[in-house]
């Protein structure tokens, strides 16, 4: 009875319709047609629900974004609605067509995600998959896509090593997923796989009796103008990334560059120019007046006090303007499309001499043959890069960086004497301004990504494509030390020359048959299958010498640098040249998706990869996963009245691989050392292969009020194991160390929670706002030698400095998280201010954040807008070497500077020095990453469209307890190729920058 | 239409799976494999192996944290103090003195590693069909770095040629590993390569002879270290090969105790049983033989180019400087015709006249070229006057002696023509005077002691190293500094040389104390062995106590 009468209930609205239909179709009823796409992108919206207003019978749009719709004669509105988009009234008049534009809000659920080899809708994905486009990217002063990302993700880790233009980011997506130092993800740009490492020499200045130790890597992706990318899809799960294979295990960034679309040629330009604006946090050493005070604190001779007063921190920074200029043009039709686009920028470091100028170009196009089956489509992008890398190096002892020569500069001497020539102080500390012209290391890297495939459809609903794509990138360096710098070992009175030069080639060819089939009329099918064969190759080779005739005093410099003379040296060092051995990869993959009804979606992956580095006993790897997802928003007892607009819960479980161990590693190698010689250098080990990692994933993706709140919700378990580690070798052994897998266990597990909202959507006042958290915990397990119960013991984390030579402060063992400190205590000070440290070192903290997140908004009011960025990590250490051995107390015997920490402390310059937890501190940070304050002028005169203006600044401040320049640092200091983590060591001090500019199009 | 479609689709597998050909055999491109090792280089590319087994000399007697530090630093002849900040590196080099040591002690593992590398690349020689000569030379190499590893550790791990490298090898110890060593230097003495006059960079009869004196005299140490014992018939062989070098007329001693040290020792040495030949500003095969003078020398002692030459390290102690028969207080006029020249503080042309430095032990106020004392880098600056008296920690806090604490020992004259690059001086490892004094040892030892025969040679020697001759001479004396003992004049004669160690516990006195080592445990007399090659090769058993 009660189920009838709310039958009848649901039928009165029908009813009512019914009269008013009839009524309205008395007054002429007119048929309106239109499309509906979104404002940004330009696709069309699916779905979407078009009303006469004040009418309740309303159409969707088609797959086109096309409708129809019949509207009475006396209305002349429509309301449009689509979830993820704003509501929109739109005026027809009397008009019988309606484009209608809809501004995204939230979240798009139609976007398309690349998952690699393929797409998919946003709704359908069943792994966990983050997809940023270009309008989510952070803004500001970006060197690197890779700083695109930043905060913006859950679950992704980027970590600026320092503040260095071009230098290499550490990415973690969802922890630590191998103990080996390559641990960032796999790159893949417009569906090709990069090798990884970048083309710029890197040079070991602590070889050859010099201490000037090893310069920071290049980031690999400088030659991706940010400008260019669409897209960035962040692959975190096995399930996404399974279809990668053995290269899958540290998660996939997918790179999707922009291209052209269809419709009038479009110009876009914009302009920059920035200036580094100062210290984001300075590191606190004493001013010539508390240096003053110390002296006669500690009763020390006052002839170590000068007569000035200067800032040698200060005195190596700039605040030289750098610029930017962007061009982009495209255009097309329906067969044929092309976008090309030029950058040129000049990043000036923050400190004197260090510069990253970029020259990129790149062209693409679509263009479709034989009535739109045959589509060829191509991509080609040319970077130059010239780096002018300042003497900051990760590695050098007690001399030879110049952040360190900065801190420790007796703040009362000037640089300079009376006759205008550098002061070399006995004392160790080095001249941080004679360094920045003493030392001139200039980086070029040419680079070319180019790729061009074919794909042809064989029926409607099976297409196959080629694709081949070539990566090349050679490097040049130069590097000068001059002999006329005072008081460095093997350099003074000899100067010191090297020329490196480096190659990086790789190749890709991909085959793969896409099939789409409506297997009944609510099950659908898409099934890929592919072929892969990849290849890599690196070489470099360097040249030295030192003992040279020029540049030998201050007085007779001249400005040729030894790097065009080489052969005048007295000492030639045997040149050094090496070719890496080819890595070829040779892949078979498939993929199913069913879809039924929108509701059940279910994903099945499967990789073979053959590697070549792998042992002749294991050279194929097989990698599947499988996924679930139910769409429960799509499910009939959902529809209507519920609060959510979308939701839908994901499992996934799959296994992908990592290897990332030197190639040759599986082979009995004899090799070339210096004349006459020759030796056997590795250990084969024939059953050698990939790292492996389970992984478990559930997620909740929800929506609710249209749309305009929309989120998800994580959780997953990973499980490393077969974990590549280079053995002890069994001595008597060709080296000390040999690659196996031991059947350890390494596990992350966490949790990630992402929300976005759209607060308000008025047209003078819109507020967005997203935030992030995540959650992992990492730990290795069962981390025992092969056949044995005795854990496996590995140190890393290199302390430099004088008097700490050989200490390691990081441990990778069993029970604990990678990299754990392990240090020794610190006991405080006795009477006579002698710092106090245990005997034995102790586990004392975890270095990888357990805790990150981001928050962002973007507020619009009339013209303006804002956009915010932050993020920060917690839970985790830094160890700050810096005060350990540059700024420690018992410097300023010698007359160097010291921190004020040390001066308020009950310390005495007698203490020693040495590493210990006293100098671990908790790394706890908040971030401003980026304001942008953006003000759209709007069109200008006859041809300038879009034009507006902004001011943004980057790394506004940060809020920490740390001690150091920037609680974002990892400098690396690894060990025999173990990485280290979270050790700050005189880094390139991390600047505030600000920039103004413009965006216009024609 | 639908066959035509089916045609087109199996014409594309058929690319793609065509295109899927690979082997995947890894190309090396920079090494070469086995079997193109042996293809490519034939007779050549042993030749180039065993120079490759010779170069592994750099690691283990070049590197001041290996045997320099293991046999040196661990002895009564050198210690490296902590001097305020500098060199205190966690405590790894006081606790080599100190006997504090444990099985992570970096050193052990290093030395273990690069021993280990000359073994095999010896053992690896004889894979690659040497002739008699090649294969002669590379088992005494092995020879060689299985006697430092049984010395070091007690035992030590062998591969027979071929060996599969993932299987762990046997290991020897005790009286079989040194009857090994015996057996392979008996063995060979037929095929090695005849020694020549003065100076030789290949293994020969007299380096084989000489590492088998060691054997023999060390053997009952190497068996029982706590209370060797020495076997007539050993001592007897000691002699017996001994004599063989001496009466061969090969060798005398160098009149300049430095020349055999110094960048001309290649035609100045008279003592060179075995050497490491480097090229004066070659720095191909350069082993960087700098190391010897750079990490002893301070910062300030080569001003007018290089304010930071040295490293201000490595040092000895007064007592040790006291057996020349001097105190530690004297100044440094040294009457030439009453002291020992080996203790050094003479003119040396091209060294004194380039930066004042005088070879040997340095002590007191140290001289430029032009005579005008040196300071140290502190402000204020002290005179640069080396303080024998080290703190009783070896942890020097006193701001005004951090730098100079210490006497120093240059026993190599620093090559001045290229003092930062590739020096010249040849690196002497087997010296003449050590078959002497080793015979003289045997004949103290053996059953019927000669001690007058030994008092004769050792005489001998000391004259002709400037020192006044010894009335009487003990083995060894109630303290290991006694001036008139064999042990001290081994001291004074090889001193820094990778034997003094070796000595201590040969003659019993190891487990002593001595400067800044107090109290020492038996446990110490073998050094542990190293925790990842243990957990590596379970066939290596760690030495007691650790």
């Amino acid at each position: 009875m009660l189920m009838l009468a709310k039958k009848l209930l649901k039928r009165v609205p029908l009813t009512l319709s019914f009269i008013l239909l009839s009524l309205s179709l008395l007054a002429q009823d007119r048929t309106v047609t239109g499309k509906i796409t979104d404002s940004k992108s330009g696709n069309p919206i699916e779905g979407a629900s078009v009303i006469p207003k004040g009418t309740s019978k309303g159409t969707s749009t088609n797959a086109s974004g096309d409708f129809s719709i019949s509207v009475p004669g006396n209305v002349n509105t429509l309301v449009v609605t689509s979830v993820g988009f704003g509501r929109q009234e739109v005026s027809i008049g009397s008009d019988n067509t309606a484009n209608v534009l809809l501004d995204a809000i939230g979240q798009d659920l139609n976007a398309v995600v690349v998952v690699g080899y393929g797409t998919a809708r946003k709704k359908d994905l069943t792994g966990a998959v983050a997809t940023l486009q270009a309008k989510d990217f952070n803004q500001g002063v970006v060197t690197s896509p890779d700083q695109l990302l930043q905060n913006k993700v859950a679950g992704l880790e980027i970590t600026n090593n320092s503040g260095q233009p071009g230098v290499a980011t550490t990415i973690k997506i969802r922890g630590n997923n191998s103990i080996r130092a390559v641990n960032n993800p796999l790159y893949v740009i417009d569906g090709v796989p990069l090798d990884g490492r970048s083309a710029r020499p890197s040079v070991n200045l602590g070889a050859n009796g010099l201490g000037f130790g090893t310069t920071p890597d290049a980031n690999p992706l400088t030659y991706i103008n940010p400008y260019d990318i669409a897209q960035i899809d962040v692959l975190k799960d096995a399930s996404s990334a399974a279809i990668y294979g053995s290269r899958g295990a540290n998660g996939v960034i997918v790179i999707t560059t922009k291209k052209g679309t269809s419709g009038p040629m479009k110009l876009d330009f914009n302009a920059s120019f920035g200036f580094n604006a100062g210290y984001m946090k300075r590191y606190e050493t004493l001013d010539a007046g508390e240096f003053k005070q110390a002296i006669s604190k500690y009763g020390l001779n006052t002839a170590l006090i000068g007569k000035q007063d200067v800032d040698a921190m200060k005195e190596i920074t700039q605040h030289n303007l750098g610029q930017l200029y962007n061009l982009a043009f495209s255009g097309g039709n329906e067969v044929g499309r092309f976008r090309a686009s030029f950058l040129g920028s000049r990043t000036q470091g923050f400190i004197k001499e260090s510069s990253l100028d970029k020259y990129i170009g790149t062209f693409g196009g679509q263009y479709k043959f034989l009535d739109k089956k045959l589509t060829i489509d191509f991509n080609l992008i040319a970077g130059h890069i010239t780096e002018n890398i300042p003497n900051v190096s990760n590695t050098a002892g007690s001399q030879g960086n110049l952040v360190s020569a900065a801190l420790s500069w007796n703040p009362t001497v000037g640089f300079k004497d009376n006759n205008g020539l550098f002061v070399f102080p006995t004392n160790g500390s080095g001249n941080p301004l004679a360094l920045l012209e003493g030392i001139n290391d200039v980086a070029k890297v040419n680079s070319v990504l180019g790729n061009i495939s074919a794909s042809y459809k064989i029926l409607d609903n099976l297409e196959y494509k080629f694709l081949y794509a070539i990566n090349n990138s050679t490097g040049e360096r130069n590097t000068n030390l001059y002999g006329w710098l005072q008081g460095y070992a093997g350099l003074s009175g000899i100067g010191y020359g090297i020329k490196s030069f480096a190659e990086l080639n790789s190749q890709t060819f991909t085959h793969t048959l896409n099939y789409n089939a409506k297997l009944s009329p609510r099950l659908s099918l898409n099934a890929l299958a592919g072929f892969e064969y990849w290849k890599s190759n690196f070489g470099n080779s360097s040249f030295a010498a030192g003992g040279f005739n020029t540049n030998l005093t201050q007085q007779t410099r001249i400005d040729i640098p030894y790097t065009n003379l080489l052969q005048n040296g007295n000492t030639q060092f045997p040149p050094s040249t090496f070719q890496d051995p080819e890595t070829e990869l040779q892949s078979y993959f498939g993929r199913a998706i069913f879809n039924y009804n929108d509701k059940y979606l279910l994903t099945g992956t499967i990789r073979a990869d053959g590697s070549s580095r792998f042992g002749k006993n294991n050279r194929y790897g097989y990698f599947p996963s499988a996924a679930f997802k139910w769409n429960i928003s799509n499910e009939d007892f959902m529809k209507g009245g519920s609060v959510f607009s979308n939701l839908g819960f994901r499992a996934s479980w799959g296994i992908t691989g990592n290897q990332e161990f030197p190639s040759g590693a599986s082979q009995e190698q004899f090799g070339f050392s210096a004349y006459n010689t020759a030796s056997q250098q590795n250990v084969a080990n024939p059953d050698l292969k990939w790292e492996q990692t389970k992984s478990f994933n559930l997620g909740l993706d929800f929506g609710f009020s249209q749309g305009r709140i929309y989120g998800s919700l994580d959780y997953y378990d990973k499980n490393t194991t077969d974990i590549l580690f280079q053995s002890t070798a069994i001595q008597p052994a060709p080296a000390s160390i040999y690659f196996i897998n031991i059947p350890g266990h390494l596990s992350n597990k966490g949790v990630e929670f992402q929300i976005g909202a759209n607060l308000v959507n008025k047209a003078n006042f819109s507020w967005d706002v997203n935030f992030n958290i995540s959650h992992n915990k990492n730990k290795l397990t069962d981390f025992f030698g092969l056949g044995s119960k005795n854990p496996i013991v590995i140190l890393t984390g290199q302390i430099n400095g004088q008097g700490v030579s050989g200490t390691l402060a990081q441990i990778i063992t069993n029970n604990q998280p990678v990299n754990e400190f392990y240090l020794k205590p610190f006991n405080g000070f006795d009477a006579s201010g002698i710092q106090q440290i245990g005997a034995d070192p102790e586990f004392a903290g975890d270095p990888n954040p357990h805790t990150l997140y981001g928050i962002g908004t973007t507020l619009g009011v009339k013209k303006f807008t804002l956009t915010i960025n932050t993020g920060g990590a917690g839970g985790f250490m830094i160890y700050n070497n810096t005060a350990t051995n540059i700024t420690n107390i018992s410097s300023i015997v010698g007359g160097r500077n010291i921190d004020k920490a040390a001066f308020n402390s009950s310390e005495k310059p007698a203490s020693s020095v040495g590493a210990s937890q006293r100098f671990l501190e908790k790394g706890n940070y908040f971030k401003l990453r980026n304001a942008t304050l953006t003000y759209k002028i709007g069109d200008a005169g006859k041809y300038v469209k879009g034009l507006s203006v902004f001011i943004t600044g980057n790394n506004l401040f940060v809020i920490t307890r740390f001690s150091g320049f920037d609680p974002e640092v990892n400098i690396d200091k690894s060990s025999n190729n173990y990485p280290s983590r979270s050790i700050e060591y005189i880094p390139y001090p991390t600047p505030r920058t600000v920039a103004f500019g413009f965006n216009l199009s024609l | 239409m639908i066959r035509n479609n089916n045609y087109k689709v199996g014409l594309v597998l058929i690319i793609a799976v065509f295109a899927g050909c690979t082997r995947l055999d890894e190309k090396l491109n920079s090494s070469l494999t086995n079997q193109q090792t042996s293809a490519a280089l034939g007779a050549l590319g042993t030749a180039l192996l065993l120079k490759a087994a010779y170069s592994d000399f750099t690691g283990p007697f070049n590197d001041v944290e290996q045997l320099i530090n293991l046999t040196g630093n661990s002895s009564d002849e050198s210690l490296v103090p902590t001097r305020g900040g500098d060199w205190d590196d966690n405590g790894k080099w006081r606790s080599v003195h100190a006997h504090t040591w444990n099985p992570n002690l970096a050193a052990c593992l290093l030395t273990f590693n690069s021993l280990n590398k000359m073994n095999f690349d010896a053992t690896n020689v004889l894979a690659f069909n040497p002739s008699d000569v090649q294969a002669a030379e590379a088992r005494f190499l092995r020879a060689w770095s299985l006697y430092y590893l049984l010395d070091l550790f007690g035992q030590y791990p062998f591969r027979n040629p071929g060996d599969n490298l993932l299987n762990a090898p046997e290991v020897k110890s005790g009286a079989a590993a040194v009857d090994f060593i015996i057996s392979e230097l008996n063995a060979i003495l037929p095929n090695l390569p005849p020694a020549v006059a003065n100076m030789n960079y290949r293994a020969n009869p007299d380096a084989a002879r000489m590492l088998l004196m060691r054997c023999y005299l060390n053997k009952g140490a190497f068996i029982n270290r706590a209370a060797p014992t020495f076997s007539d018939a050993d001592m007897q062989q000691v002699i017996t090969l001994g004599n063989a070098i001496m009466t061969s007329n090969r060798y005398s001693y160098t009149a300049n105790y430095f020349d055999n040290f110094s960048v001309d020792n290649d035609v100045k040495c008279k003592e060179g049983i075995f050497a490491y030949q480097n090229t004066s500003g070659v720095a191909a095969n350069n082993l960087d033989v700098k190391a010897r003078w750079y990490s002893t020398l301070h910062y300030n002692q080569y001003t007018p180019k290089n304010p930071n030459a040295g490293w201000n390290g490595f040092s000895t102690v007064a007592e040790f400087y006291n057996t020349f028969g001097v105190t530690a207080a004297t100044t440094m006029t040294l009457n030439d015709s009453l002291l020992d020249k080996r203790i050094g503080g003479r003119y040396y042309p091209g060294v004194t006249n380039v930066s004042g430095l005088r070879p040997g032990l340095l002590v007191g106020q140290q001289y430029n070229e032009a005579g005008v004392a040196l300071t140290d880098r502190k402000t204020p600056s002290h005179p640069l006057a080396f303080d024998p008296a080290i703190s009783p920690n070896m942890t020097e806090t006193n701001a005004a002696k951090e730098e100079i604490t210490g006497i120093r020992v240059v026993k190599y004259p620093p090559d001045y023509s290229n003092y930062d690059g590739a020096a010249g001086n040849d690196l002497v490892i087997f010296r003449y005077p050590d078959v002497v004094l080793m015979v003289a040892e045997a004949m103290m030892r053996k059953a019927a002691p000669d001690n007058a025969g030994a008092l004769t040679l050792v005489n001998a020697l000391r004259t002709a190293r400037g020192a006044a001759p010894l009335a009487s001479m003990t083995l060894v004396s109630a303290t290991n500094y006694a001036p008139n003992t064999l042990l001290a004049e081994r001291g004074r004669e090889l001193y820094w040389e990778w034997v003094r160690r070796t000595d201590l516990i040969r003659f019993g006195v190891f487990l002593r104390p001595w400067p800044y080592k107090t109290a020492d445990d038996p446990k110490n007399l073998l050094f542990p062995v190293p925790a990842q090659a243990l957990a590596a090769n379970p066939n290596l058993k760690q030495n007691p106590g650790y």
